[in-house]
């Protein structure tokens, strides 16, 4: 087992380092010089000559390729031209909204998704019908329109949350929900489908007949063995969780990442964008790793072979 | 006083209360904007004289202490006065910059960082006599020295600031004794004095400029100001705290002595409802910007109060043309262009009947506004087909345009991007569909990035340019627009011999009659040649909790003023 | 390695460990999974709205006489009526005409998208699905890092090199959908090239080339047309996403995602414009999802 997780976590290495590798030949493949990409649209004298200075581009491509994935594993994402600034400063201030906002998200979508899963797997054909439906909708509903729907509704009619700010708890119930619920709809079907597979198998016969409650069997037994499949989706979940955030915060005017970003792709500020995809990538990867080994630890049958 | 702004305050207990006070202005135009009003509420309209002393009769006696947070529209790309281009920036620098005099409602002039001027009889020398008790955030002193080293500065090419603009005929400055400046013209400039007043041209700490860029604001940015910018959070907030030794504010203020805040926090919130909705949830004290559909929302609630701001500064927002580049310099298309759609009814959809359409480059509140223009010109789309047919564009494309040898005809709106506000790429988007329903014209909508729009100023080859021109002397703001080295015309090789001579002799001109028939001209053959097509005179709509007093708007910016007179009621 | 349950039939080939190293997988698509359920009759109403959204797409002007572009600013922001059915925006633009009209805009630049995703993913896929390991190897590897992009954010990465517009959102999106699509033709290729009629083929001496060609290709090809309907409505999703962040198509065109922007300014005074775009979107995907889903089963024999 233990060279399967390692051979994970090289996979996850390769991967990372293929995605640096990727942007800096995205880079050198577009057409027109390297400083008038990483300008931006902005323009002041000397601003090329910086550029070229601090990116080395006098020197030739391995060596500048070394020095990118050295200073990009030292945190290091070079600087904004469009805003004269390090592009650290610039994501590391605008992150913690994001992942607030994401992970809120996430946690939410996730106990969404259990509930409707215990509540109607295995039940009535209509119950079912009715919640698959449900599912279907929200998986296919825009997240920013949602949010739009849920700030009709929730904000300038009934008046029960704030439309906006960063300021309070109130203020992230709609964006977090907005985010949630497509996520949720798609997770619900996932664990629904494992927990009717597992309702089938002998072992719960064999608990419900020392008498033991169907919550509890729901809960405790059936669910464990449907997260098992849930849990590889993990990684997917984060990817759309940290993209589903970008348009939630525009929708609802929330500071982060999204607004910095949305601002960096108009202004067409390359080394801003880059890092924040970077990161996203960094994310992403390290935690489905996480979550694959994780897996491989829960799953006996997995560490068997 | 030349204009007015209309508190609309709300009696919590008075439910049947109406009064109205309006000051009659000058030239006795109705001064009263329209803003639905439930008549349910009882309201009180009062006209309040610009530094608000009539304000401050009916709302008490100010108090000091307490911090409020204002949510703004637009974030500034830069803080630094000299090197900002948005409006929406100065409003927020003048928090932490000091000018050397102040502008007042009735357009005379107010002491601040001066005590004291006097303009040489050939009109080329001003000379200041500064205040000796003044000193920068950062600890150092003001003085002769460090108006110097600011207009050096800002004069120098190599530093690229906008404010240079206004520094058209400066020539050097003198220090004459510690506390005496002496700033040398190379012609006579009858917009100086005014420019010495725009936040523009504001003073700061000669140690901070030394420092380089300023833009990102912060403590750097040491000004003189009743505010210490603190702090700026992108894409979040900026953050600005009292200068508790501060003495020296402008002479047209309501109180002398440090401003009541302790703290005012900055909020960007470019989301018009979220916006709205930040203050009727309490997340905010204070908004500007207001939409028109969320100004009921205000003006029904007894807990808020909404401010409209005349524009007694600034121009009209306009369709600047460049009457340079085909097909815009054939006058006909121009004119077609002006006359192919009706404005009014759409000004008013748009904006809800809350901001006048205009006739005029200058704006109708502004006392240089040539009223002469009024119904001159406009919705004539029977004339316009005409001017176009006769103008060679006779052929129609598949989708309906106009076209003259194949070629459609089209002319691209460029909009950059970080200058869009107030619905008025909405406002654009009517003009498109109307002038193309009515003449076959394609009036191109692009929002462009700010590099690219730089790009084609520099290349002289921007099309159609979307402005309202940042506040200054009618003649400086007709010199920008227009003029052969303001910012629109400086690169383009033969601006219009006639327009840009007026302009000229307008900005030499020290007589004040004099002046105003050149400026009347000047807006008069501007519209008459459609280089310019005025749409509507913008205000600003702030609206803030009931216990946020002192409001006010700034007569030099044309602008919500800086939270100096601001005070919380307890 | 080889999990005994496979709980998920229509996950199987997204989760299954042997097609998606672990770490690499996604779903199907976020709503292909939720729909085999659903009965028949949902899939009659999917066809007749697809059918009409077709027909809107080729001839918007045979559904309204209102130009989706002009309208008369006079009768702005009226609540839906039988004249307008869907109200009308801000500048009097007829709703309905321009959520009709944006059809075309929302379905072609999906269709762009897509088309870009499968042409790289069909050659990708079917590289590594040779049985040569390092083209696996490779290309799979190739698959990871650009799934390891959240899409959204590579499409804004996209958009930042090539600028807005509508062929860039459609590249932006294709790019971000390139490893899904692989990864399937990847599984597709594995299952044909271990056919017993492949292996035949090898057995009566075929050349590489003339079995590759003849067999291993259409049976590939097969499955295209199955991912695609599967597929569109992610890409509809997610373009209207960029077009409403303001990266695609600019005003006023009547595209979805442009519109529904538009209407955020006039919210609370206004329902309509903010309601119905949305609801086109919604439908649209729901509508492709299921009828994708039900084409997928009938081609299930055929499929992995």
């Amino acid at each position: 087992m233990w060279s399967r997780i390692i051979s994970r976590l090289l996979t996850s290495l390769v991967v990372a380092w293929a995605s640096v590798t990727a942007a800096f030949l995205a880079l050198h493949a577009l057409p027109g010089r390297i400083q008038d990409i990483l300008a931006g649209d902005l323009e002041y004298p000397g601003l090329r000559e910086a550029i070229a200075a601090e990116w080395g581009l006098d020197r030739s491509l391995p060596a500048q390729y070394l020095d990118f994935l050295l200073r990009i594993l030292q945190g290091d994402f070079g600087t904004s031209y469009v805003l004269r600034q390090p592009v650290t400063e610039v994501v590391g201030s605008q992150l913690m909204p994001t992942v607030q906002l994401a992970l809120l998200g996430g946690i939410l979508a996730v106990i969404i998704a259990i509930a409707l899963a215990l509540l109607t797997a295995g039940r009535g054909r209509i119950s079912r019908q009715i919640a698959s439906f449900l599912e279907l909708v929200f998986a296919s509903t825009p997240v920013f329109w949602l949010g739009i729907l849920l700030l009709m509704a929730f904000s300038f009619t009934l008046r029960w949350f704030p439309v906006s700010g960063a300021s309070g708890w109130q203020s992230i119930v709609l964006p977090s929900l907005t985010l949630a619920l497509p996520t949720a709809g798609l997770l619900a079907q996932v664990l629904r489908e494992a927990m009717e597979k597992t309702l089938d198998q002998p072992f719960v016969t064999t608990v419900r007949s020392r008498g033991v409650g169907e919550l509890v069997i729901r809960a405790r037994h059936v669910l464990r063995h449907a997260l098992l499949p849930a849990v590889t989706l993990g990684g997917w979940l984060i990817g759309g969780l940290l993209g589903g955030a970008v348009i939630t915060e525009k929708v609802f005017g929330r500071p982060g990442l999204g607004t910095v970003t949305l601002g960096a792709v108009l202004t067409h500020d390359v080394p801003v964008v880059l890092a924040v995809v970077l990161l996203a990538a960094f994310i992403h990867v390290a935690a489905s790793t996480l979550l694959d080994i994780l897996y491989l630890l829960i799953d006996p049958r997995l560490r068997a072979q | 006083m030349k204009w007015q702004l209309y508190a609309i305050d709300h009696f919590r207990k008075c439910e049947t209360l109406l009064l109205r006070l309006v000051v009659k202005n000058t030239n006795g135009r109705s001064p009263m904007r329209k803003i639905s009003i439930s008549p349910r509420t009882a309201i009180v309209i009062a006209s309040v004289m610009l530094g608000g002393q009539l304000a401050q009769a009916q709302e008490g006696k100010p108090v000091s202490g307490g911090a409020i947070t204002w949510g703004v529209a637009t974030e500034p790309s830069c803080f630094d006065p000299h090197r900002a281009s948005q409006q929406a920036a100065f409003f927020v620098a003048r928090n932490y910059i000091d000018s050397l005099v102040g502008k007042k409602t009735d357009g005379s002039f107010a002491p601040w960082l001066a005590t004291e001027w006097s303009i040489s009889p050939d009109g080329k020398e001003y000379t200041y006599k500064l205040r000796e008790d003044v000193v920068f955030h950062d600890g150092e002193k003001f003085d002769a020295a460090a108006v110097k080293a600011n207009y050096d500065f800002v004069k120098k090419p190599e530093n690229a600031t906008n404010a240079v603009a206004l520094l058209q005929y400066f020539d050097r400055a003198e220090v004459v004794s510690p506390y005496v400046v002496k700033l040398i013209l190379t012609q006579p400039d009858s917009t100086f004095l005014e420019s010495t007043s725009n936040v523009k041209l504001g003073i700061i700490s000669p140690k901070a400029l030394a420092k380089g860029d300023l833009c990102g604001g912060g403590p750097l940015l040491a000004g003189s100001g009743p505010f210490v910018f603190e702090r700026y959070s992108r894409g979040q907030s900026a953050v600005f705290v009292r200068n508790k030794d501060y003495k020296w504010g402008p002479g047209y203020a309501a109180h002398t002595g440090p401003a009541y805040l302790d703290r005012v926090t900055l909020r960007f919130l470019p989301e018009a409802a979220v916006r709205a909705g930040a203050l009727t949830s309490g997340q905010v004290d204070l908004i500007e910007g207001v939409q028109p559909t969320d100004v009921a929302l205000f003006a029904d609630q007894a807990e808020f109060k909404l401010l409209t701001g005349p524009s007694g500064a600034s121009t009209s927002f306009t369709f600047n043309i460049n009457y340079t580049i085909p097909p815009a310099d054939d006058v006909r298309v121009r004119r077609a262009l002006r006359d192919g759609f009706d404005l009014e009814p759409l000004v008013k959809q748009v904006y809800l009947g809350t901001v006048p359409r205009a006739w005029s480059i200058i704006g109708p509140a502004n006392p240089a506004y040539n009223k002469a223009l009024v119904g001159a010109w406009g919705n004539n789309i029977a004339g316009a087909n005409k001017l176009l047919d006769e103008a060679g564009w006779t052929g129609r494309d598949s989708e309906g345009f106009r076209t003259k040898n194949g070629v459609r005809l089209k002319i691209d709106v460029g909009y950059p991007q970080p200058y869009v506000r107030d619905n008025r790429e909405v406002l654009i988007q009517g003009i498109q569909a109307a002038l193309r329903k009515n003449i076959g014209f394609d009036l191109n909508l692009r929002i462009i990035t700010a590099g690219e729009y730089a790009k084609n100023n520099a290349n002289g080859n921007w099309t159609i340019y979307p402005n309202t021109d940042n506040p200054s002397d009618p003649a400086r703001e007709l010199w920008d627009m227009l003029g052969s080295k303001g910012f629109l015309y400086s690169n383009i090789a033969n601006p219009d011999p006639q327009i840009t001579g007026l302009i000229d002799e307008a900005l030499r001109s020290t007589d004040v009659a004099k002046k105003r028939a050149l400026t009347d001209e000047i807006q008069k053959l501007g519209v008459d040649q459609a280089f310019i097509v005025p749409m509507f005179a913008p205000s600003w709509f702030l609206a803030a909790k009931n216990n946020v007093n002192g409001l006010s708007f700034e007569a030099g910016l044309d602008s919500p003023s800086s939270a100096y007179d601001f005070w919380l009621a307890k | 390695m080889n999990i005994q349950t496979r709980p998920l039939a229509d996950l199987s080939v997204a989760l299954d460990p042997q097609v998606n190293p672990p770490g690499a997988v996604e779903p199907v698509t976020t709503a292909a999974v939720i729909a085999p359920r659903l009965l028949s009759p949902g899939l009659a109403i999917s066809l007749a709205f697809l059918f009409v959204l077709l027909l809107a797409a080729a001839f918007p002007r045979a559904f309204t006489q209102f130009d989706p572009l002009i309208g008369d600013y006079a009768l702005g922001l009226k609540p839906p009526s039988w004249k307008h059915l869907f109200g009308t925006d801000r500048l009097g633009r007829d709703v309905f005409a321009r959520t009709i009209h944006g059809t075309r805009y929302s379905l072609l630049i999906g269709l762009g998208g897509m088309a870009i995703s499968l042409a790289f993913g069909i050659v990708l896929g079917i590289l590594a699905g040779q049985r040569n390991r390092f083209l696996d190897e490779a290309t799979s590897r190739v698959f990871d890092v650009l799934s390891s992009f959240p899409g959204v954010l590579l499409a804004m990465l996209v958009v930042t090199f090539l600028g807005q517009g509508m062929l860039n959102i459609a590249i932006a999106v294709g790019i971000a959908g390139i490893p899904k699509f692989g990864r399937v033709i990847r599984a597709q290729t594995q299952l044909v090239r271990d056919a017993d009629y492949v292996t035949h083929a090898v057995v009566y001496g075929l050349g590489r080339w003339q079995i590759f060609i003849r067999h291993v290709l259409p049976n590939v090809l097969v499955a295209v047309p199955v991912i695609a309907t599967v597929y569109i409505g992610n890409t509809i999703l997610a373009v209207s996403g960029l077009s409403f962040l303001g990266l695609g198509p600019q005003p006023p065109t009547p595209e979805w995602g442009v519109m529904l922007a538009e209407s955020r300014d006039v919210l609370r005074v206004a329902w309509w414009p903010g309601v119905f775009p949305g609801l086109a979107i919604t439908l649209t995907v729901i509508a492709f999802t299921l009828v994708g889903n039900a084409i997928q089963k009938r081609f299930e024999g055929r499929l992995a």
